[in-house]
């Protein structure tokens, strides 16, 4: 058990990580100390492109790997030190899914049920709940090599949930499935929460993820948290909001013009765009219209980005976040096709 | 621990019951074997009118009164280890799929889900022995078959010991395939040594043939080989034990011995497999 600083238990996080390593042989730093708590109840995102150390991590909380250095505590128990107990506390959902599907749904949640000591005739009125929470009702009977992706998805979300956990884990639970899948997916993991009173550690490598679901995050990579804190807060750490400004080729340089249109705080160019950084653009935008109006300049276009996750990322780490293998984060969100490679290791 | 047991028990029989295909094929080979193999290769009709013919005979089958019955016992030993090679296959989907990952997050004991597999594919190789014995028996008395006669009475205790026997070399090869399904990450491995092992295991024991005309060096393995000690208990209880250098508690013994270090194997390879990295 994690000791606070005058040596107490500290009970109230459900999750605390205190320079968490893990280091495989020979010298492959998946994880290179990372620390975090996540407070009861919350939706917490952990964040990072593959192969950051999101599944390493899941990995060592949830007692599947044996972390090499730090400490972590799950429901306030040690999870190196007592494994089992931990295991009682947790749900895990992992990337791929881990239902028989020679079985059908009610008798891969009866197994699960079973795996935590729990009679078939126990768990029965629990089951039909999560059931009918996850609209399986109606294919509860079937084989689950005939559910589409979407419901195999919602399975391991009931699987898990069957001893009632007070941690839920999700490893990439949306992986592989299409934006409205995903999105109808998110809607259950909210109610879920919202019903079952239960914290949720989700890792994920979707920005809009993190942004519609989660209530705080951690951003790592290459085996670092380089950032955590809410959505907005970490925002705000970006400086608001962005204006690109496209003006002819052919133009005088009107940076410093920019930069003296009050309310501004940044201007850069690239060629003929330039980006104009502002706690708010609103008001804004038709002065710097106007400016460059003066300066002899026509606007051809004008966009404004509000700050966003992959925004965070571009700013902490100088490069553009890479969703599998996408460098615009915002092009992911389009294609279905994503491979199902494990990401982490 | 008993609801963790019969919670994995009962999702191994319901993926085996939902393959229907898969037990008839099981359970037709060595039913093919005795129908065919058994009932066309006639040993006796070869020597049997050649004067003191018999007495030979007998001696050569170590006291079957034909080269059936002989066979019909050995008939365990066969399907013993035909049952018993896909045992580690399930292990290794179970591996690949994530399911062994999800089971081991959970808190059941790693003996219980050891447990859990070694008995059910234990009973699916004792199920086709028994079959085996049922038909090999009946078969003696439909007029036209040759069937596995027993010479001589077998009590209670007859009947307990080839029980036993039975139990025995199917716990024994059930563990050593199990071993090599938590050894092996992928099929084509697995298969690759089970197919290497699987013959040797059979040609050096006595379950097909005669093994008075081996080599004595073949007939020293022979006598150790676990299908021989198991096979040795069901035909002295049979046959009488005129033939038989020990009695049937030795062999039993024998048999135990090797089940109790396969079992040994299996284990600590599971626990290594099941194990936190």
């Amino acid at each position: 058990m994690l000791r606070s600083p005058t040596g107490e238990a500290t009970l109230t996080d459900a999750i605390q990580v205190e320079d968490l390593e893990k280091t495989y042989p020979p010298a492959v730093r998946a994880v290179q100390g990372v620390s975090f708590a996540v407070h009861p109840g919350e939706i917490f995102g952990f964040l990072g492109p593959n192969g950051a150390g999101k599944t390493t991590t899941v990995s060592m909380l949830t007692t599947l790997l044996r972390p090499t250095k730090g400490r972590a505590a799950v429901a306030g128990l040690d999870v190196a030190e007592q494994p089992a107990e931990v295991r009682r506390e947790i749900g895990l959902v992992f990337q791929d899914s881990t239902a028989d599907g020679e079985l059908t749904g009610r008798e891969n949640m009866i197994l699960a049920g079973g795996l935590f000591g729990m009679r078939p005739s126990e768990c029965r009125g629990r089951i039909d709940e999560l059931l009918g929470r996850m609209d399986l009702t109606e294919a509860a009977d079937r084989r689950v090599k005939g559910y589409s992706g979407g419901m195999k998805r919602r399975l391991e979300l009931a699987v898990a949930m069957v001893h009632t956990p007070k941690i839920l884990f999700l490893d990439e639970p949306t992986i592989g499935l299409d934006p409205q899948g995903r999105a109808g997916f998110w809607r259950y993991i909210k109610e879920l929460r919202q019903e079952q009173q239960v914290t949720i550690f989700m890792t994920t490598h979707y920005l809009d993820e993190v942004e519609n679901l989660c209530d705080r995050i951690a951003i790592i990579d290459h085996g670092r948290i380089i950032a955590s804190g809410t959505n907005d807060s970490l925002k705000e750490r970006v400086g608001g909001d962005l204006v690109e400004l496209r003006v002819p080729a052919d133009g005088a340089d009107l940076t410093e013009t920019l930069g003296s249109v009050p309310g501004v705080r940044e201007v850069s160019r690239e060629a003929n765009i330039y980006r104009v950084k502002c706690p708010r653009a609103e008001g804004l935008v038709s002065a710097l219209v106007k400016a460059c109006d003066l300066a002899g300049v026509t606007v051809e276009g004008v966009t404004v980005q509000r700050p966003s996750i992959d925004r965070v990322f571009l700013e902490l780490t100088g490069k553009a976040y890479r969703e599998e293998g996408y460098d615009d984060g915002r092009a992911a969100q389009a294609s279905v096709f994503h491979t199902r490679g494990r990401g982490g290791r | 621990m008993l609801v963790e047991l019969t919670a994995l028990i009962r999702r191994e029989y319901l993926r085996w019951i939902r393959a229907p295909m898969w037990i008839v094929a099981g359970l037709m080979t060595p039913i093919l074997y005795l129908l065919l193999f058994g009932q066309a290769f006639n040993l006796g009709a070869l020597v049997g009118n050649v004067p003191g013919g018999p007495v030979v005979l007998s001696r050569a089958l170590w006291g079957a009164p034909d080269y059936f019955s002989y066979f019909a016992v050995g008939m365990v030993g066969l399907v013993a280890v035909t049952s018993a090679l896909f045992a580690g296959t399930g292990v290794i989907f179970d591996k690949q799929l994530g399911i062994m990952q999800r089971t081991i997050a959970t808190p059941v004991r790693r003996s219980t889900i050891f447990a859990s597999i070694l008995i059910f594919r234990g009973f699916l190789v004792v199920l086709p022995i028994f079959i085996v014995l049922g038909l090999a028996l009946t078969f003696a008395h439909i007029p036209g078959l040759v069937g596995l006669t027993v010479t001589q009475p077998v009590g209670a205790d007859g009947v307990a010991e080839v029980v036993l026997a039975i139990f025995i070399l199917a716990i024994a090869f059930t563990s050593l395939f199990l071993a090599f399904g938590f050894l092996f990450a992928r099929v084509e491995s697995y298969f690759g040594v089970v197919n290497l092992l699987n013959l040797p295991i059979l040609f050096t024991s006595n379950a097909l043939y005669p093994v008075g005309t081996e080599p004595a060096w073949l007939q020293n393995i022979t006598a150790y080989n676990p299908i021989s000690l198991a096979v040795d208990v069901m035909r002295e209880t049979f046959f009488g034990t005129t033939y038989y250098p020990h009695p049937v508690l030795v062999y039993l013994l024998g048999l135990l011995a090797w089940a109790a270090a396969l079992v040994a194997v299996a284990l600590l390879l599971a626990a290594r497999a099941l194990a936190t990295k």
